[in-house]
């Protein structure tokens, strides 16, 4: 599972896909994330072929609600935070270049 | 009357009831402690000292008004708490200890802190912690950290260090923390206070600034067990807007006559194999004599080996860590990604890692293990009614202690992290000091059993003494 050593490119690749700028600083994320994926090598020690995945512990199964509980900001509050509300709506970066 | 803010919560309580003081007059002694120690301690990172005593006011006219039947719906009318920075509060700064955050004012409420505001508490003010929870020490935060009570030059512990350093130091009668894997019992044991860590879905997570939403459970910081058991019967119970609430409903804790005559806990080995100091160690066994002694019968059981744990617990955490901190694009609410700081950068990459193709099937390989792990408490179960261990290897580390690893919390959270990923309740009581600071001993129920940990830690704390002693500011 984790005989692949971490490169400084995959820490570029990650750094891309999480939407953060470490320029410079690959070096120290290929140390510390190698360090970490050593901890986790003891995983494959276990036999899992034959076990289901637990993706959450309460078992619950297929939780409903009324629609009448569901609660929403006012348009107000929604933008009460914004850098940049412009006529009642959050300005953002384009998306396209023209 | 003095010292109104070291009283504890069932004491502060029954002054309020019986008009031998007033909301105001506790209040006012709490943010007078708060100004006396708080430059020294830095457990708040907000104090809402205006907007407290009006709320304390307010308790007022309504006791004065309706008098102490007044509790009966309203059971915690006139208390100050504090409560740690990442639970959303409606119109007060909420920042998560994170520069990101650093100007955010929810405009909602979470449901822990709208339930205590409907029981009548006053918040006091919002307390430091490791930026979006991430560490065990308050370092982590991005401004400033918190000094233990008990000795200002270590740490308090984390995530939520600010909640168990204000406890500690009675600058508040009780506090909320949250807990992903240790966050709050770890502070707790370091701090001398009583921590509770609920059922996962005991507690609604709703309005809490997430880290991991597989394991994370809001609980209560408190000077003794009964108030703990007092606090969580208010904030626990299911929500409409947390679909992983429990239906389970919510028992009156500690109402009935219990005794350990019978009782069988369980010492995992695996636990107590660890490298843990030589003080800690004598006070977590000197615990096991006590519950010995009050008729409980100790067996060893032997436990996955934690370290399976700790490696399930570090992919899922990190995975759920990236996705949940996605959302953060500085356009709705906050700052942008660039003021993120290392820790959280260092786990959103690593999660967006474990999450890739690229680490072939980690995330599934990890929640196979977790699979494991809660089987391997379920068989324990069978045999034992709850489990005893350390909580911590080492009492309070000064600062900087971690910084050479990346897995510095996950080390110091090997004891909580087995019992963290399978939902598990736990607490941690003071059991004693080592090298002059406090010591702690954990209790591990099984899911939903609050009530049997809460019992068995207020049998240990009625036949002892060391929830009562405090630090020294």
């Amino acid at each position: 599972m984790t005989d692949k050593k971490i490169s400084k490119e995959e820490v570029k690749r990650m750094a891309a896909l999480s939407n953060l700028d470490v320029s410079g600083q690959e070096e120290k994320f290929v140390l510390l994330f190698s360090d970490t994926l050593k901890h986790l090598e003891v995983l494959d020690e276990l036999d899992t072929s034959k076990v289901l995945e637990t993706n959450q512990v309460t078992g619950l199964t297929n939780v409903f609600q009324d629609e009448k509980n569901s609660k929403t900001l006012t348009s107000k509050e929604a933008l009460s935070n914004a850098k940049e509300p412009s006529n009642g709506l959050f300005a953002t970066k384009a998306v396209f270049d023209r | 009357m003095k010292d109104l803010n070291k009283l504890n919560l069932l004491e502060a309580l029954d002054g309020l009831k019986t008009g031998k003081f007033a909301s105001v007059d506790l209040t006012r002694s709490c943010l007078e402690a708060i100004k006396k120690h708080d430059k020294k301690i830095k457990a708040f990172i907000t104090v809402i000292e205006d907007y407290a005593l009006k709320q304390a006011e307010q308790a007022d006219r309504e006791i004065e008004r309706k008098g102490a039947v007044i509790f009966e719906g309203k059971p915690l009318l006139g208390i100050p708490y504090a409560c740690k920075d990442n639970f959303s509060t409606k119109g007060v700064l909420t920042t998560a200890s994170s520069n990101i955050l650093s100007n955010y004012i929810p405009p909602y409420e979470s449901t822990v802190t709208g339930r205590l505001g409907e029981a009548g508490a006053v918040l006091l003010g919002k307390t430091n912690m490791d930026a979006f929870a991430h560490g065990s020490s308050t370092e982590n935060s991005d401004f400033f950290t918190t000094k233990n009570p008990w000795d200002t030059k270590r740490v308090p512990g984390g995530s939520s260090g600010g909640s168990a350093a204000a406890v500690a130091s009675d600058m508040c009668i009780f506090a909320i923390g949250s807990e992903t894997a240790g966050s709050i019992r770890v502070p707790s044991s370091w701090c001398g206070v009583t921590g509770f860590k609920p059922s996962y879905g005991r507690v609604s997570r709703y309005g809490v600034i997430a880290m991991a939403s597989s394991t994370d459970s809001p609980g209560p910081i408190t000077k003794t067990v009964e108030d703990a058991a007092f606090v969580l019967k208010i904030i626990a119970g299911k929500d409409v807007n947390d679909a992983t609430t429990s239906n389970k409903p919510v028992p009156n804790y500690l109402d009935k006559e219990f005794s350990l005559k019978g009782l069988k806990i369980g010492k995992p080995r695996s636990f107590f194999e660890l490298e843990i100091e030589e003080g800690v160690r004598k006070r977590v066994l000197d615990s096991i004599e006590i519950l010995k002694n009050l008729g409980a019968e100790i067996i060893d059981i032997d436990l996955l080996d934690p370290r399976y744990s700790i490696a399930v617990y570090t992919i899922i955490q990190r995975s759920e860590v990236s996705s949940n901190l996605a959302r953060y694009d500085g356009i709705r609410f906050g700052n942008d990604r660039e003021s993120f700081g290392l820790e959280a950068r260092k786990r959103i990459m690593l999660g967006s890692y474990s999450l890739n193709a690229t680490l072939s099937g980690a995330y599934q390989k990890a929640q196979r293990v977790r699979t494991l792990v809660i089987k391997d408490f379920n068989d324990a179960f069978k045999k034992v009614d709850l489990l005893v261990a350390p909580i911590l290897p080492c009492v309070a580390m000064k600062p900087g202690g971690g910084e050479d690893t990346s897995m510095f919390g996950e080390l110091m959270d090997v004891l909580v992290e087995p019992g963290a990923i399978s939902g598990l309740p736990g607490i941690t009581i003071p059991c004693g000091l080592s090298e002059g600071l406090p010591v702690g001993v954990q209790l591990l129920g099984e899911m939903f059993d609050e009530d049997m940990i809460l019992n068995v830690a207020k049998k240990f704390q009625d036949e002892t003494d060391f929830h009562k002693s405090k630090p020294q500011i």
